[in-house]
């Protein structure tokens, strides 16, 4: 308990940081927003006069203030660039509850895909004595890591989109809509993530077993009598892990991010493409709370980790 | 009951068991004694079928009763192989710490026995472990079933595995070293607690070791093997009373034990005063009222560092040419204490005053102190450069340093083409001599050797006692000797410290402390030594 306090405080400290840099970062950047709304035709009123609606006329600490407390009561600010109408502005927490759920199906369904296929296949790898498959495995998870996941994208667009026909490229059906079109459309894009990442999960798994297998409590087990199989999956693969629940924290943590290019690729309405956009438009209230949550996503998660490998060997939560 | 049958075992060609030959009789405690690579743990992993697949069976075979476990040119039937495993043969390894699985709780790993050749319900399982548990001795059967393996101490551990590899009752347990990683009273009470189950349970023992004393008090009939090869075999007595084989005799003679004490008693009064000393000399090594911490704790932001203390109030002195004993068990701060005196740890409050420069200090592993990418030459001479570095007074030229590691070399007992080599070419007696002389090449005059023979097999660690003694007595060094083997500080000792949890509970002279011990806990080193 005491634990997941000084995790919570750890998080809140780092959350501060990041939002004094991010709002700094856009002080500095070169690029005048109201420039970029109006255009270079604007009159100096009409500037003046929006420099005034969007509070930019004021000190930047002041401004700093007002949105860290606008955020802290949930008002995370309107966007420069969306409008809802043409007299009311987007708020951007609206903005990023349209989007975020895309991104965060994508993450999980691509996040059980890798999941679901990297451990066996890894386990199954460290167990391979025969050369063949072995040399097989190296070979494809070579390639599979080597490759870009967006020219992966664009292969699988052509090949399954446009050859095939088993979805129209660049579409996307909300679940409410159309259940089985939503996993169809998200499960190539879902693919395009877990391939790559499955080939570096179960090489990962691999090697780290096949270091485990070395230890003396496998002979132990062995001395038993357990079978092999008994010998990897009760004994090894807890231990192996260790070192791959880091590296899944990592994936996890990237995948909910964001996948920016891949739903670029795929058009896919995601918060990728939605921090793209506003970084080329320079709509800094919703980069900013793009990049608040992007920090809060990858602490959260490595605190998960961390919490997992307590669960998973008690020789650390006991130093 | 057990027959091996001309056994021969090769990895990748090259053979590591050569043609052995034994039998164990139902109920016998069988000894295979031999140094490190005589082939005696080989010989048990292929009985256990537990070797790795590099491994091949070039000759013989292994007969369980009467049937056939393993014949050279056919493959192991590894169905029948493991409805041996567990049930009618079980092993206990020498590493208590890595031998069981860090992340399953021991209870869980010794139920596994029972899970996997019994048909008992989960409830019956975990009964019978617990019975079990307290046959062994685990007090609090219960909480041990609940822990992990970090949480025990390592003879509650080597109780586990114990009770584990019996639960079964098998026919035969082997124990490969199964007290050399421990403490020599927990080493007792676990020999004793073989003994007893093997009695107890009528099973038939195969007790690996490097140790003689331990076969001694445990087996039945002796295997003495070197190389691969058996060497002699025969009842215990007829073993140890009248040895064969010129082998037998130098393992025996080897062994470090209380008939061979330190030989020139250079400080008996008489010599003393023959040199015209008075005794009045200062010593070279003072230690008053010393405390020795220890930092704990993560370096976050949130928890401040707390100090433990690891040795208390600690005082003593060391005078010039004299070699004090510091004996103890591991934990009880031995190396805490001597990293202290040479200003490893800062941690500390009291007093050190040492009359010497640059004293000097050899650890207990040849294998892992010294640099593996420099030559042996290089090495000598880096404490002559260090000190160089360190002082201009004593800076030598690149000609005079080459000179004195030669020099060093012949010292230490070896050839001058060695000076070229590389660590890992070396033996690990020969790797000790090198730590011997890199520490003794700066002429130190104070030297802390750290279980400098520990790791060594007893052949070898009679050698490098004695070039110890012989340079320690030819530069007239005054030397802190660390060890938890008693014998050992006997052999080399004129004063012995011992040391418990911390505290220096008894001092004397070697003599006077062996021969009438004062506290309790000395008395039982002695006994169990």
């Amino acid at each position: 308990m005491k634990y997941i306090g000084k995790k919570v405080i750890t998080l809140i400290m780092t959350l501060f940081l990041v939002s004094v840099a991010a709002f700094i970062a856009f002080q500095v950047i070169p690029g005048d927003v109201v420039t970029s709304i109006l255009g270079t035709e604007a009159t100096p009123e009409r500037e003046a006069q929006l420099r005034e609606e969007l509070g930019l006329d004021r000190p930047a600490p002041e401004r700093y203030l007002n949105w860290v407390s606008g955020v802290l009561s949930g008002d995370l600010g309107v966007s420069y660039r969306y409008s809802k109408s043409m007299n009311e502005m987007m708020p951007v927490a609206e903005l990023i509850a349209d989007k975020l759920p895309v991104t965060l199906y994508l993450a999980a369904y691509s996040l059980i895909l890798i999941i679901v296929i990297s451990i066996p296949l890894g386990v199954f790898w460290a167990r391979c004595k025969n050369p063949a498959p072995n040399v097989l495995l190296n070979i494809l998870s070579q390639g599979a890591m080597a490759v870009p996941s967006f020219f992966l994208g664009i292969l699988i667009t052509y090949l399954f989109g446009i050859v095939f026909h088993c979805f129209t490229p660049g579409g996307y059906v909300s679940y409410r809509d159309d259940l089985s079109g939503f996993f169809g459309y998200l499960l190539f894009p879902a693919i395009s993530i877990a391939i790559p990442k499955i080939a570096m999960t179960a090489r990962f798994l691999r090697n780290s077993m096949l270091l485990e297998l070395s230890s003396d409590y496998v002979r132990t087990a062995r001395s038993k009598g357990c079978t092999n199989r008994r010998v990897m999956y009760r004994h090894v693969l807890r231990n192996a892990f260790m070192p791959v629940i880091t590296f899944l924290g990592m994936i996890i943590a990237e995948t909910i991010a964001g996948s920016i290019v891949i739903e670029q690729v795929f058009g896919l309405p995601g918060v990728g493409r939605l921090l793209i956009s506003s970084i080329s438009t320079r709509d800094f209230p919703v980069v900013e709370i793009l990049v608040l949550y992007i920090t809060a996503v990858v602490i959260v998660v490595y605190c998960l980790v961390d919490i997992l490998y307590r669960m998973i060997d008690p020789r650390i939560s006991d130093k | 009951m057990v027959r091996i049958e001309n056994l021969s075992v090769a990895f990748d060609g090259t053979e590591v068991v050569k043609n052995v030959s034994f039998q164990i009789a139902d109920g016998e405690i069988l000894g295979v004694v031999g140094e490190s690579g005589s082939g005696k743990s080989v010989t048990a992993l292929t009985l256990m079928g537990l070797l790795s697949d590099a491994a091949e069976l070039t000759g013989g075979q292994i007969r369980y009763d009467d049937t056939v476990l393993a014949e050279a040119g056919k493959k192991r039937d590894r169905e029948l192989l493991r409805s041996f495993l567990g049930s009618k043969m079980s092993m206990v390894f020498q590493e208590p710490m890595t031998s069981l699985n860090p992340t399953v709780k021991v209870g869980k790993q010794a139920e596994e026995m029972l899970r996997l050749h019994t048909t008992l319900p989960p409830k019956e399982r975990m009964t019978r472990v617990l019975e079990m548990f307290a046959l062994v001795g685990l007090q609090d059967a219960q909480k041990v079933y609940g822990s992990y393996p970090h949480q025990l101490s390592g003879g509650m551990r080597q109780r586990v595995m114990i009770a584990m590899a019996v639960i079964l009752r098998p026919g035969l347990l082997i124990a490969d070293e199964p007290t050399t990683a421990l403490d020599v009273t927990v080493q007792n009470q676990i020999i004793a607690l073989l003994k007893e189950i093997s009695i107890k349970q009528k099973n038939a023992m195969l007790f690996i070791t490097h140790d003689l004393n331990l076969a001694k008090r445990l087996c039945h009939r002796i295997v003495v093997m070197k190389d691969g090869r058996v060497v002699e075999q025969g009842e215990t007595e007829q073993i140890f009373q009248c040895p064969k084989e010129e082998y037998t005799k130098k393992l025996i003679w080897s062994v470090p034990s209380r008939v061979k004490k330190k030989e020139t008693a250079v400080f008996s009064e008489a010599k003393r005063q023959q040199d015209g000393e008075t005794g009045q000399e200062a010593p070279v090594l003072e230690v008053r009222h010393l405390d020795v911490f220890y930092r704990e704790g993560s370096n976050s932001l949130f928890s401040g560092h707390k100090k433990r203390c690891v040795v208390e109030d600690a005082s003593f002195e060391i005078k010039k040419g004299e070699v004090l004993g510091l004996v103890g068990e591991s934990g009880c701060g031995k190396s805490s204490l001597s990293k202290a005196i040479l200003g490893m740890n800062k941690e500390v409050k009291g007093e050190i005053l040492h009359r010497t420069e640059r004293p000097q200090m050899i650890f207990q592993d040849p294998y892992s102190s010294l640099n593996p990418s420099k030559t042996i030459g290089w090495l000598l001479q880096e404490p002559l450069r260090a000190a160089g570095r360190l002082d201009k007074k004593v800076q030598m030229s690149a000609e005079d340093r080459r000179a004195a590691a030669y020099e060093m070399l012949k010292k230490i007992g070896l050839k001058e083409s060695y000076f070229d080599r590389k660590p890992a070419e070396l033996s690990g007696g020969q790797r000790q001599r090198v730590s011997i002389g890199q520490a003794l090449i700066t002429h130190p005059g104070f030297l802390i050797a750290d279980e400098p023979v520990s790791a060594l097999d007893v052949t070898i660690q009679a050698q490098i006692m004695e070039l110890l003694q012989s340079l320690q007595e030819e530069m007239k060094l005054s030397c802190l000797f660390i060890s938890h083997d008693i014998n050992v500080i006997y052999r080399m000792s004129d004063r012995v410290l011992v040391m418990k949890e911390g505290r220096i509970i008894e001092s004397g002279g070697t003599e006077e402390v062996f021969r009438q011990p004062k506290e309790a806990y000395t008395k039982l080193l002695l006994e169990c030594g």
